[in-house]
C-alpha cells in the first residue's frame, strides 16, 4: 500500500530519531582515551575503516543511541551510548597527516576500547 | 517537467527512472501526489536559507548563540526548523583559530532540514575520501586557503547526529539587519567549504 501525500509529509516532519530512552551506562567519559576497534563485519557498520587502530580522545557524550550493526539487520537496538571521538590527523595518517588538522568521529561503545 | 524536456529526446537514466516510477505507480506502491509533496518540500520550502536563518540570528543575538551551541536541536526548532535527518543537531563554530568542516565518509549524511538535501559534490567519492585525509588541499580546492596556524576540524558524521557549520560573521557587518545577514550565509559556508563574504 503507497504512502499518501500527508503520510509522506507527516514523516519527514515528524523525523525519525534513532535515540533510545534507556537508562544504559556509558562505558567511556569525556576525556578518556580510546582506540577504535579492528572490527570487519561482513555487515553492516558505521565504523570507518580507517579508524582501526587509533587512538582518540572522547570529547562529548550524545547520549543512547540504537546500534545499527544489530539495528540494520533487526536484530534490535543493543541501545549504548553514542561519543564525539576526537583523532588527530598524525595518529590516523602518519607523516601525511596534518600538524593541526583533526578528525570527530561519532562512535559508539561497541567501537571502542579504553586505552590505559 | 520543464518544457524543454520535450524538445530534446531523454537520456538514458530519465528513461530509466521514467520507467520505474510507472511501474511503481502502476502496481500501486507509490502515489505520485507523495512523490510531488516531496520533490516540493525539497526544491521550495527546505534548504540552505533556512540554516542561513539559524546563522543570522546567532550573529545577533548571544544567548541565542549559546543555546544553539549548548543544544542545536532545541535551538533550531524554535526557528521552526526540524523533522527527518534533523532529529540530533549539533552546531559547531568557526573562528579564526579553529575551522570546522563536514562530511560523511560513508555515505552522504547531510542535516536536512537547515541544509535541504545534499549537492552532488558532497556524497561523491573524491570529496569523501580526501576531505579526511588532506582538508586543506580539498579547501584550497574550494577557494578556501586557511593559515597554517588555524586548527581544522573534520567531522565524519558516522551516526545519526548531523552537524552544522556556524560560520564566522564577515567584517563590515555590523550595519546589516538580521534578515540582510541571513542573505550572505551560504550552504556551502555551513557545509564548512567556504567562508561568508561581506
Amino acid at each position: 500500500m503507497a504512502i499518501t501525500a500527508e503520510q509522506a509529509l507527516g514523516a519527514v516532519a515528524a523525523g525519525a530519531s534513532a535515540r533510545v530512552d534507556a537508562d544504559v551506562a556509558p562505558l567511556f567519559k569525556v576525556g578518556d582515551r580510546v582506540r577504535a576497534r579492528n572490527i570487519n563485519p561482513r555487515s553492516h557498520t558505521r565504523m570507518p575503516r580507517y579508524l582501526h587502530g587509533c587512538e582518540g580522545v572522547v570529547e562529548r557524550d550524545f547520549g543512547v543511541f540504537a546500534f545499527p550493526d544489530s539495528h540494520a539487520h533487526e536484530q534490535g537496538d543493543q541501545p549504548q551510548h553514542v561519543y564525539s571521538v576526537r583523532f588527530s590527523a598524525k595518529d590516523v595518517w602518519g607523516r601525511e597527516g596534518g600538524e593541526r588538522d583533526f578528525l570527530l568521529v561519532d562512535m559508539w561503545d561497541q567501537y571502542l576500547d579504553i586505552v590505559s | 517537467m520543464a518544457s524543454a524536456a520535450h524538445t530534446r529526446p531523454l537520456g538514458e537514466i530519465e528513461i530509466r527512472v521514467k520507467a520505474l516510477e510507472s511501474l511503481l505507480v502502476e502496481k500501486g506502491l507509490v502515489d505520485p501526489a507523495a512523490v510531488d509533496a516531496l520533490i516540493d518540500t525539497y526544491e521550495h520550502k527546505v534548504g540552505p536559507h533556512n540554516g542561513a536563518r539559524v546563522v543570522a540570528r546567532a550573529w545577533v543575538d548571544a544567548p541565542y548563540k549559546q543555546r544553539l551551541l549548548n543544544d542545536g536541536t532545541a535551538a533550531i526548532a524554535e526557528l521552526g526548523y526540524s523533522g527527518l535527518q534533523g532529529e540530533d543537531l549539533v552546531v559547531v563554530e568557526n573562528t579564526p583559530e579553529v575551522h570546522n568542516v563536514l562530511v560523511c565518509t560513508l555515505c552522504s549524511c547531510y542535516p536536512w532540514p537547515t541544509l535541504g538535501l545534499p549537492p552532488v559534490w558532497y556524497k561523491s567519492a573524491p570529496y569523501r575520501s580526501r576531505v579526511v585525509v588532506d582538508p586543506r588541499s580539498v579547501l584550497q580546492e574550494f577557494g578556501l586557503q586557511l593559515p597554517a596556524s588555524a586548527e581544522v576540524r573534520v567531522w565524519d558524521s558516522t551516526s545519526e547526529v548531523r552537524y552544522l557549520v556556524l560560520p564566522e560573521r564577515p567584517a563590515g557587518t555590523a550595519h546589516l539587519t538580521e534578515e540582510q545577514l541571513a542573505a550572505l550565509v551560504t550552504r556551502d559556508a555551513m557545509i564548512g567549504v567556504a567562508k561568508v563574504a561581506a
